[in-house]
């Protein structure tokens, strides 16, 4: 079974946006844009200004992404999933949120920061923003490749849990705390859907030992299949 | 394809499986003074932590935590996927790193905790983590349970494991969410949650494989539901929203009326919303009558990301044996609860049982189970 790329949206140190119509994508090492929500939003979404910068750069990718999909407005709930790779998550927001704990035993814990230390929470607050209820996941794994959220992403669609996912891959620079590898920092962020008829960037599915692929060619990483799709 | 839990193991504040769940029909509590930290500047000093687990800056505690799970957990085939659950790891690691007396902080990494699994068991693969909140391991269950459905793989290996840090600990005090006395799920005085910390292991496997190997089902995973609140990122949706969508794909999948269900295996923090939330959305699943239902956390505590596993671990004795578990900690329950939720152990009569779970990010998830041959 195959699924089609209705949208995609990303934030990386080359820039930001969703789709064919925005500045070229790729994925270089580097300082991250500091996002503002004007970058992002048209409407005074006061919210995005109390979010930690985490979950402020996978809300943005998930919002062009949607956005480029034709999904970003909506009236009623909908069963749509969000499924999001990261090596690091939250943990610049973790040492924030400690920094915060150690001074006085705890008594001046910032109660705002520590709702951010779950790294699925922007999971959550895209949620809230667009509507969505089905399967809000956040995974990690060992593998640099970034594909991660999108292999599982095409499990739920194949298996029957969802109709349409959002799936990707969101990390910060690497935290000064630690050094788990070399990770382009960025948040790239497709729609998957069922609906083989969808217009879109082409279609992805699984090869008989799991691995991911787009027109019948491996992906190698997000990086390649973003620049591969939008070529189409 | 059916999947069935052939291996399962814990470890809690209470011991081990058996000891914990000897404990739990006892009416006992592993709530006590905590004395891992200090813990003058927040709501309460109590908490359902586990002795023995070291307080290093080298190396973090979920190794040690996890050996005593090993200690009851059997063989594992290496072509086992592995999915672990967690939702802060070695986070005791990032305590001494900002404290200033330690630099080396590998076991932050979830990465790197899946490889110290997968190498204990010379697994081929390395998996993934899974973090949900507190529906983490209930999530992991319910994906590896439709791996093997799908015929991707026919074994799957699910670790659950959340350890009661200061870190934990400092933020629910100052979300004012913990009880200051040991919690009271669903009682109509409670004041919020007790954290706790614990570990389980579950082996999935396909019906197929389990009988071709000789193993002895301890229990199915008949189905799994997961939805999102679209509502709040730290509190629940009032009504019920997400766990009745989560709960409806499950039945759904399980391909049962709500009527087969004759118990649940709650979320039952003990914080006023999240219990309220559970029983207005089981009202709603349960037109006829909600079943009889339970909450371990007065017990064991809040273990986060673990919660679900060891509750699936604890719901299969429970429909092994008939029982279901008392809910330590509650007096006088909820008005909605009155009938439903007893501070003794409940019989559990011949159906299913539901175990549902609840986090932030607005996710809840949702298993049904049924008894196996032994367990």
């Amino acid at each position: 079974m195959s699924v089609t790329i209705r949208g995609i949206g990303w934030v990386t140190v080359a820039g930001m946006g969703g789709g064919r119509g925005a500045d070229g994508f790729s994925m270089p090492q580097g300082e991250l844009p500091k996002l503002k929500r004007k970058d992002v939003f048209n409407d005074a979404y006061l919210r995005f200004g109390r979010i930690d910068a985490f979950s402020k750069l996978g809300l943005a990718a998930i919002t062009f992404a949607l956005r480029d999909a034709g999904l970003e407005e909506w009236d009623v709930k909908r069963p749509i999933g969000v499924v999001a790779a990261t090596r690091y998550g939250c943990l610049t927001t973790d040492s924030d949120y400690f920094d915060s704990v150690v001074p006085d035993h705890g008594a001046l814990a910032s109660p705002n920061l520590f709702a951010y230390t779950l790294p699925n929470c922007f999971l959550g607050e895209a949620a809230i923003r667009f509507g969505l209820t089905g399967p809000s996941v956040v995974i990690n794994e060992e593998t640099p490749d970034g594909l991660g959220g999108i292999r599982m992403a095409l499990d739920l669609i194949r298996w029957g849990e969802c109709e349409t996912v959002v799936a990707g891959v969101s990390d910060l620079e690497r935290p000064a705390v630690a050094d788990f590898g070399e990770q382009a920092p960025g948040s790239v962020f497709l729609v998957l859907s069922r609906d083989a008829d969808a217009a879109g960037y082409g279609v992805l599915s699984r090869g008989d030992g799991g691995e991911l692929l787009s027109g019948g060619e491996v992906v190698a990483s997000v990086e390649a299949l973003v620049k591969k799709a939008l070529k189409r | 394809m059916s999947v069935c839990v052939v291996d399962m193991a814990l470890h809690s504040a209470l011991g081990d499986l058996d000891e914990t769940w000897d404990g739990l029909l006892a009416g006992k509590s592993g709530v006590r003074p905590i004395a891992r930290f200090v813990t003058d500047k927040y709501l309460t000093g109590m908490g359902a932590w586990i002795d023995g687990l070291p307080q290093s800056s080298d190396s973090s505690a979920v190794h040690v935590l996890l050996d005593n799970v090993w200690d009851g957990f059997g063989s594992v085939p290496t072509d086992a996927h592995l999915l672990i659950a967690t939702t802060k790891g070695g986070i005791d690691m990032l305590e001494p790193l900002r404290r200033g007396t330690a630099t080396n902080v590998p076991d932050l990494d979830n990465a790197a905790l899946l490889q110290t699994i997968s190498a204990r068991f010379g697994l081929a693969g390395r998996g993934s983590n899974i973090n949900a909140a507190c529906a983490s391991s209930t999530i992991a269950v319910a994906h590896g349970a439709a791996m093997i459905a799908a015929g991707d793989v026919d074994a799957v290996l699910v670790v659950c494991f959340d350890l009661l840090t200061e870190f934990v600990f400092s933020g629910f005090s100052a979300l004012q969410a913990l009880d200051p006395q040991p919690s009271r799920p669903f009682d109509k005085d409670r004041k919020g949650l007790s954290l706790g910390e614990g570990a389980a292991a579950l082996l999935l496997m396909s019906e197929e494989r389990a009988v071709r190997e000789g193993r002895a089902s301890l229990g199915t995973i008949l189905g799994w539901g997961v939805a999102n609140d679209a509502n709040h990122i730290t509190a629940p949706a009032r009504d019920g929203c997400g766990l009745i969508q989560a709960v409806n794909n499950a039945l759904k999948r399980a391909t049962v009326a709500p009527q087969a269900i004759s118990g649940i295996s709650a979320h039952g923090t003990g914080t006023v919303y999240n219990d309220l939330m559970e029983l207005v959305a089981f009202e709603q699943v349960f037109p006829h009558g909600t079943p009889p239902l339970n909450s371990i956390k007065g017990a064991l505590g809040h273990t986060l990301g673990a919660a679900g596993g060891i509750e699936v671990v604890l719901g299969l004795r429970s429909l092994a044996s008939g029982q279901l578990l008392p809910t330590v900690g509650l007096q006088n329950p909820e008005e909605r609860a009155v009938g439903l939720v007893s501070s003794d152990v409940q019989l559990l009569s011949d159906g299913l049982l539901l175990s549902t779970n609840s986090g932030f990010g607005g996710i809840n998830a949702a298993l049904i189970l049924e008894k196996g041959g032994a367990a």
